[in-house]
């Protein structure tokens, strides 16, 4: 008889600790080590050195604080009201036949629209202040949360609500007890999306009229060729959506605990 | 030759390469980047009238939005020579050795029309109803850097109003300003005289101003690329000569005027109308009007005013948007075109 070996394992990747970090540092390591060597032009693609130089500016002039202070208002206030929104919606669509085939007719018809292409319209009617700013957010963020929230209500295993039923929970327990946490994983993934999608659509929302904002500064640099600052302004950007990444991974623990 | 930068051994092996391949490029057309507005007309008419190639050059044009993008498009390679607005981002690019301004083009001069200081209604009946009232207002431009963001620093400093104490709205393209300032959104804004005067007449807003009354200034200047002057300065010398041709005509067309100031136009200025709609208001009935209202000033034999160039870019040095010491002289080259 032949043995048969274990042939379990695998397929579970662990998170090492500092080897994200670190590939991140090598990768700028490396890029600036070939600028100074001269093996990459810096004339329009400016070295770390001269990024982090730019960014130093930034804060020492006061500048970078009222960039960010009126981009973070933006971001939240943007993201709030589209995610709020969205979630009403995917659950309505969720929980709803009613709702569900119409509300789906209207969410695939809208969300692929470039939401850029309608900032001049949001102008004309939001105006040229934050308004139109906060309707460009909410709306980019608005679809995909519908999205996801949809998918992870209809996502419940339907026995568990079966078992709640049969057990004779009201309506709203099945809601509160069973349907929302059940809907939590995807709705929080959606939220990791969504955060993303703002950070991508600040610099379309900024474009019109404003003074101040990461997306007005790096527009602002790109009409100037000001390369150090631009990618200043970018890196910015990037690590803010670092910085809400990781806040949403903390949330997904504490919420997520249950798991 | 190993101290030299490394984009000059490119340039010098560009040129040798040049010279291997010249019977072959000797057609090559011009790639010529311009705006499709009215502002570069005389090179419409010497297109139309084939005096490039009489000169014996092929001159293609490639038409742009905005004045940005042709000094973009002029580094990544895809043109030869442009026509813009000297803005802060086109010195950014001159500044690294890739541009070089080598002729003059349109001017804002008193007398012309050309752009106006156009004003909300809501603002003009709270009492904006002069320049020099401009400061502490909003007031819409296209971008940072760009040149109404320049006239209008000029402006303040003709007008004594301060600037820094403005709020000033980029809104990316011009329809937006007019809209702005049409919906009360911005107290001001400028805006060329086809769209200014009919808000004007319509009560929608206000003329408050000209620019070239108040500002002269050399709004578009010629440029060529750094490679273009290293291996084809003789295609780019008769492509200036061409040019020259053409503000003659575009002169004998538009630039006489009578003892009243009035401009004589005659057989001449329709003909030079029909060369310009080939490749603007195509079709348009009102093309002559619209012509005529964008027709602006034009040194004989495109003259580069050298002290005005400068003057831009210490402007927008000492604006912090261009950064670094750029040495003026070197994004000038005056062996083509004379200067004012």
């Amino acid at each position: 008889m032949q043995e048969v070996k274990f042939r379990g394992g695998g397929f579970a990747p662990r998170p090492i600790p500092f080897a994200g970090a670190l590939t991140l540092l090598l990768i700028v390591a490396a890029w600036q080590g070939a600028a100074s060597l001269g093996w990459i032009s810096t004339r329009f693609l400016p070295a770390p050195l001269a990024i982090i130089r730019a960014l130093v500016t930034l804060v020492q002039s006061g500048e970078l604080r009222l960039h960010l202070a009126a981009s973070l208002s933006r971001l939240a206030y943007g993201w709030a009201i589209g995610t709020l929104a969205g979630l009403i919606v995917g659950f309505a669509l969720g929980l709803f036949s009613l709702a569900r085939t119409p509300g789906l007719a209207i969410v695939s018809a809208l969300f692929p629209v470039p939401k850029i292409a309608l900032v001049p319209l949001f102008v004309v009617w939001f105006g040229i202040g934050e308004g139109s700013k906060l309707v460009t957010l909410g709306f980019g963020v608005f679809f995909p949360t519908v999205i996801n929230t949809l998918a992870g209500v209809d996502g419940v295993p339907r026995n568990l609500i079966r078992m709640g039923q049969s057990f004779g929970l009201s309506r709203a327990a099945i809601l509160a007890k069973i349907v929302l946490p059940g809907a939590l994983p995807a709705i929080l993934a959606g939220f990791r999306i969504t955060t993303a999608t703002a950070i991508i659509l600040l610099v379309a929302a900024e474009m019109i009229g404003a003074d101040y904002g990461i997306g007005a500064f790096v527009l602002s640099a790109g009409n100037l060729y000001d390369t150090d600052a631009l990618l200043a302004g970018i890196t910015i950007l990037s690590l803010l959506g670092l910085a809400i990444s990781w806040l949403i991974g903390r949330l997904e623990r504490w919420l997520l605990a249950w798991r | 030759m190993t101290g030299l930068p490394l984009h000059r051994r490119v340039v010098l092996g560009a040129m040798a390469a040049t010279a291997v391949m010249s019977q072959a490029r000797a057609a090559a057309p011009i790639r010529l980047g311009v705006l499709r507005t009215v502002s570069p007309a005389p090179f419409y008419i010497a297109q139309s009238r084939s005096l490039f190639a009489a000169q014996g050059v092929d001159v293609e044009f490639k038409f742009f939005q905005a004045a940005q993008p042709i000094a973009a498009a002029a580094v990544a390679g895809d043109i030869d020579v442009g026509v813009t607005a000297l803005t802060g981002g086109f010195f950014a690019l001159a500044g690294k050795g890739e541009l070089q301004v080598i002729g003059g083009g349109l001017h804002e001069t008193k007398g012309f029309n050309l752009t106006a200081v156009l004003v909300s209604r809501q603002a003009y009946d709270a009492g904006l109803t002069s320049l020099d009232k401009l400061g502490g207002h909003s007031f819409g431009i296209t971008q940072f850097g760009s040149s109404f963001h320049y006239m209008l620093g000029q402006l303040a400093s003709a007008q004594k109003f301060d600037l820094k104490s403005m709020a000033l709205r980029p809104l990316q393209q011009v329809p937006n300003m007019v809209a702005a300032v049409r919906s009360g959104q911005v107290d001001a804004t400028m805006a060329i005289a086809s769209m200014a005067r009919p808000l004007d007449a319509a009560g929608e807003a206000r003329i408050i101003g000209w620019v070239g009354d108040y500002v002269p200034y050399q709004i578009t200047a010629l440029f060529a690329t750094a490679p273009m002057i290293a291996t084809r300065a003789d295609d780019l010398r008769k492509f200036c000569r061409a040019y020259q041709a053409g503000i003659a005509a575009y002169r004998a067309a538009f630039l006489r005027f009578d003892a009243a100031g009035k401009p004589i136009y005659d057989g001449s200025t329709d003909a030079a109308i029909a060369d310009i709609t080939k490749y603007i208001f195509a079709g348009d009935p009102e093309a002559a009007t619209k012509i005529k209202a964008g027709i602006g000033w034009y040194d004989v034999g495109g003259a580069l005013d050298v002290a005005d160039v400068k003057a831009q870019l210490a402007w927008f040095a000492s604006e912090g948007m261009v950064k670094g010491p750029i040495d003026p002289d070197g994004i000038i080259d005056t062996r083509f075109l004379p200067t004012r």
